[in-house]
């Protein structure tokens, strides 16, 4: 049983850095788009692109090979990640205020988005999660990782957050498709019902169910917006418009991402009922 | 005048996303419009030079037709839709209107007005300009309003119909089915023109030839 | 490929051409000239191509006319000032009077679809007072249709169409939202509201027809900036592209090419129209005729259809027809910026102020406006210079090259409803033999002294914005209204609050001409809401059989 234990730990790890490497994926997509759209017009913009590929690298090993004890690379991707998000928060934030019109809608449609900098702060202290769980220790400061309720709990509100996003931005589509409604509808079902597994520290099937649905419907949603981007005009013959103007290609894998490690949660937390 | 826009040229997009077939169509049959046998020698040579002096052709870039163009247009005569009660129709306005400042030229320098240099012919134009003429020509035709209602639209809409003249002022020019997404001042899509700026690392000279 | 729209018309054997798709058709219904149709329109701009829609949804049987081509936009407009001038009426007109209208290009569509197929899209609706300017603000005439009723009818306009506006609109009783959200601003854009901000009155972006989310087969708006020379990405929700598919499906038929010279009558009611199409002049019967030709077409056609029983002209017992003609005011500040503006990406008006057409006080005037940035395209652009700041020679060529960094705030402003601004008949025919209109218009005081109060608060916005080397643009003209006015007492008027004539029970009028006022806003909107209102009276009438 120990050695089922332990295969168990391994696959919530496999499967946390996993979905630290999809977020920061989806980060090193979305930011490279938009950033190229500002024209890296403000130096740092260049943070978030460097900072997303070094988490691929790192977590993308922590996912092949969970044991391996690393060096300190993996801390400073990880540090560096959370920072640059948090500091991209604080630019984006500014970017929306400084616009006429201030907090409105139209900057908050098309000023600089929160979603991308706060994915790269969840890949950040994922990676984190999941290099601390690698090497045996179970808590980050205060924080418990073992029972996997904390992670369960970070995926849970990253959700919600991918939600509010994906809210805002198919409401400037005005929800002119009706399947622009699932991403909206589904994962906060899905979020709902985990964060409810962590609070009673009881994993449910029913929330394995909704989490493998909300990381289908990240690669389905690619697949919807790689449609819209040929329903603007010239199509993908005219990509170098249309990529921008067009749905993001990278955001909906955001989802994929967190669920992905929403999993590893949850196998944490049901290991841990089996054996104690 | 420094050539805000060096190297760009709208043309070079011909074969991109910006333009559709149908211009494509439109403008290469503006290009190779020449201009049409109507109005006497004399009336053709004293438009030219009145071209000459409202619209100067743009520096090291390719001339335009604008001649040829508002040429055509009057061979055509093609209405705008209104017409000032006091003015005839475009075809007539311009044989008069040039026979005009041919006769306001002679009558003042005693010369044709193809043939003055350029201040010469500024100052022709000015008075026409100021409704301040002498020429017994222009009692049946108004010359504050052929000069507002007929030349100068005339003119620079023709001017301004040529890719050059689009070149020299850095605008996109033909957009279909690709338009722009980068709205916001100071941003420019890489199929946009770059404006000579002496601090940036790479010119826009740089940046115009991969203007596509 | 089929022949050339302009020459040849496309709306035939039983087919009309799919404005979605190059080369595509789609099938329409088609009448006899010997069947007397329900209804005969003239004109299929805001106000008839919308009612032959709604007509036709309410089962009648519906012929409109348009004396221009069928277009395709994806295959048959090209990106190109010059080229798009087929867009615009451009027979001849005689204009006179102290303030001689500018036609063309600045105010006439010639295409099936009308104006709308090259408008700026800005979709406003009118203060609520401005329908009753007379009783509540003592100037003008009363509508007789009062504002809670139009504010229906504009809602479903405004889903038709899928405006793309604000969430919140700043000005006026509260509305819904827009149907689709507004677009992002362009730099132009942005000036309009630092400048509003920096004066302390509101701005939002411009409710505007161009779509910033796919439609069916409508591709989103790409920015590329030639919207008043016509929407080659059909994002442009024109009349063309909404109401006319629409129409057609319901069973209506549009006849492209049909210039329609005359409205026949017999014994007090019409009969009919002569209509000039494939070289020659025909006839179609119908119960009721709707002339929808905006404000110069349609009274040149009542007037040019006068007979012995209707000496002075078609539904013109009052006098009125072709009177009160009212252009839009629509002067401009301009400066130039360090900022690179770029004003030509985007559709030319993304953001607005409406705080003038709200506010009564600080004014030495009558009426309202509004101002809008603005994105001119180069010839037009050239044209404002050349006529505005008389240059030409090196002077005209240097200031056009430093056009990225211009910017201007253009105002769409109120004028009076005067009787000597009008129009009547030249005695010059054009092309088909029919006398061409002679347009009479000049500024009183009370426009003088609007023009003066906005260019100067324009300006005072591009200064608070850090613009130089301001200048006003003190002579230009948008939109047409008037000329058969509406009203509740025939003698002051020309149709009904229904536009059905006073004169002529079965003769309608239904486009720009109605408006008694124009209020401070682009006028596309409320033209396709009293087309909507129409439509619904028209068919409750004729359940009661009341027509």
């Amino acid at each position: 049983m120990a050695q089922a234990s332990q295969a168990d730990g391994t696959v919530a790890i496999r499967l946390i850095a996993g979905g630290a490497t999809t977020l920061a994926s989806s980060v090193l997509a979305d930011s490279g788009l938009e950033h190229y759209r500002g024209s890296f017009a403000n130096k740092a913009m260049v943070l978030p692109l460097a900072s997303s590929a070094f988490g691929i690298a790192v977590n993308g090993r922590r996912a092949q090979q969970p044991e391996s004890r690393g060096t300190a690379a993996p801390t400073v991707s990880h540090v560096g990640s959370t920072a640059i998000g948090l500091i991209g928060l604080g630019f984006h934030a500014y970017n929306v205020l400084k616009r006429p019109g201030g907090p409105s809608f139209t900057n908050l449609f098309y000023g600089a988005p929160a979603g991308a900098p706060a994915a790269l702060v969840l890949a950040g202290a994922l990676g984190k999660a999941a290099d601390t769980l690698a090497q045996g220790k179970d808590r980050i400061g205060p924080v418990e990782l073992a029972s996997g309720r904390a992670i369960g709990a970070m995926v849970g509100v990253g959700l919600f957050g991918s939600v509010g996003e994906a809210a805002l931005l198919h409401f400037r589509g005005a929800y002119h498709d009706p399947f622009m409604w699932l991403p909206v509808t589904l994962p906060p079902i899905a979020a709902v019902s985990l964060l409810r597994d962590v609070i009673d520290d009881h994993p449910r099937q029913a929330t394995m169910i909704l989490l493998g649905t909300t990381a289908a419907l990240g690669l389905i949603g690619m697949g919807f917006h790689a449609y819209g981007v040929a329903r603007n005009m010239g199509g993908w013959k005219n990509w170098r418009q249309n990529i921008l103007a067009g749905p993001p290609l990278p955001a909906p894998p955001a989802f994929t991402g967190l669920a992905i490690a929403g999993f590893g949660a949850l196998l944490m937390m049901r290991q841990r009922r089996r054996h104690g | 005048m420094v050539d805000r826009f060096p190297h760009y040229d709208v043309l070079a997009k011909r074969d991109t996303p910006s333009w559709n077939p149908q211009t494509r169509k439109v403008i290469g049959d503006r290009l190779a419009t020449e201009e049409p046998e109507v109005l006497t020698p004399g009336q053709r040579a004293t438009l030219r030079a009145v071209v000459d002096r409202i619209v100067p052709q743009p520096e090291q870039r390719p001339a335009t037709n604008a001649t040829a163009l508002v040429l055509h247009k009057i061979m055509t005569n093609e209405s705008d839709g209104f017409r000032h009660h006091e003015l005839p129709q475009v075809r007539e306005a311009w044989e008069r209107g040039l026979d005009a400042i041919d006769a306001e030229a002679q009558e003042r320098l005693g010369h044709p007005f193809a043939i003055l240099d350029g201040d010469k012919a500024d100052e022709i134009l000015r008075a026409i300009e100021q409704g301040d003429v002498q020429a017994a020509a222009w009692a049946s035709l108004p010359a504050m309003l052929f000069w507002s209602w007929r030349l100068i639209p005339d003119i620079v809409s023709a001017y301004y119909a040529h890719p050059s003249a689009w070149s020299a002022m850095g605008f996109g020019g033909p957009a279909a089915p690709r338009g722009y997404v980068r709205l916001q001042a100071n941003r420019r899509d890489p199929w946009e023109a770059a404006e000579r700026d002496d601090g940036r690392v790479i010119s826009a000279e740089e940046r115009n030839i991969h203007v596509g | 490929m089929s022949a050339d729209p302009q020459h040849a018309p496309q709306a035939s054997a039983g087919r009309a051409p799919d404005v979605f798709k190059p080369g595509g058709w789609v099938p329409m219904r088609q009448y006899p000239e010997i069947d007397e149709v329900d209804f005969v329109i003239v004109g299929t701009g805001a106000g008839g191509g919308t009612l032959a829609c709604k007509l036709a949804e309410a089962g009648f049987s519906v012929v409109a006319m348009d004396a221009g081509p069928y277009w395709r936009p994806l295959e048959d407009f090209a990106s190109d000032e010059t080229h798009q001038q087929k867009l615009y009426w451009t027979d001849e007109r005689i204009v006179d009077g102290d303030t001689p209208l500018k036609m063309g290009s600045n105010n006439s569509g010639k295409a099936v679809g009308g104006s709308t197929v090259h408008f700026a899209m800005v979709s406003l609706r009118f203060r609520p007072d401005h329908f009753q300017t007379r009783t509540k603000l003592g100037y003008g005439a009363d509508w007789p249709i009062g504002w809670q009723e139009m504010w229906r009818y504009y809602d479903e306009v405004e889903e038709m169409l899928k405006i793309a506006g604000p969430v919140r609109y700043p000005w006026g009783p509260k509305r819904g939202r827009y149907p689709y959200r507004a677009h992002p601003l362009n730099a132009a854009a942005e000036y309009l509201a630092r400048g509003a901000e920096a004066l302390g009155i509101d701005w939002t972006e411009t409710p505007i027809a161009t779509l910033s989310a796919p439609r069916g087969k409508a591709h989103p708006c790409v920015y590329r900036g030639f919207c008043v020379t016509g929407c080659s990405t059909n994002a442009k929700q024109s009349v063309l592209v909404t109401w006319l598919p629409r129409a057609i499906e319901a069973g209506a038929e549009i006849r492209d090419l049909a210039m329609v010279g005359r409205v026949e009558t017999r014994n007090g009611r019409a009969t009919g129209v002569h209509y000039h199409r494939n070289g020659e002049w025909r006839f179609q019967k119908a119960k009721n005729v709707v002339v929808a030709g905006y404000a110069i077409e349609t009274p040149r056609l009542l007037l040019n259809s006068a007979n012995d029983e209707f000496p002075d002209g078609l539904a013109n017992s009052s006098g009125l027809v072709g009177k009160n003609l009212m252009a839009q005011l629509n002067q401009a500040a301009w400066g130039q910026v360090e900022d690179e503006v770029r004003s030509y990406k985007g559709p030319p008006s993304l953001a607005i102020s409406e705080h003038w057409n709200y506010e009564d006080s600080g004014k030495d005037y009558f009426g309202g406006w509004s101002y809008m940035s603005q994105g001119p395209l180069p010839i037009i652009w050239a044209k404002s210079l050349a006529g505005g700041r008389s240059l030409w020679g090196q002077d005209l060529i240097d200031e056009m090259n430093r056009n990225n960094h211009s910017v201007g705030l253009k105002m769409v402003g109120e004028t009076l409803p005067d009787e000597r601004n009008r129009v009547t008949l030249a005695d010059e025919t054009d092309q088909y033999g029919l006398r061409i209109p002679r347009i009479t218009f000049a500024f009183r005081d009370n426009e003088k002294a609007m023009i003066k109060h906005a260019v100067d608060f324009m300006d005072q916005s591009l200064e608070a914005t850090g613009a130089t080397e301001r200048w006003k643009e003190m002579n230009d003209t948008c939109h047409l209204n008037g000329t058969a006015r509406m009203g509740d007492n025939p003698t002051t008027s020309v149709v009904n609050a229904d536009c059905r004539s006073w004169d002529i029970p079965n003769l309608w009028i239904c486009d720009g001409s109605v408006f008694p006022t124009v209020g401070g806003v682009n006028p596309s909107l409320t033209i396709q809401a009293v087309a909507c209102r129409t439509g619904d009276r028209i068919r409750e009438m004729a359940a009661r059989g009341e027509l």
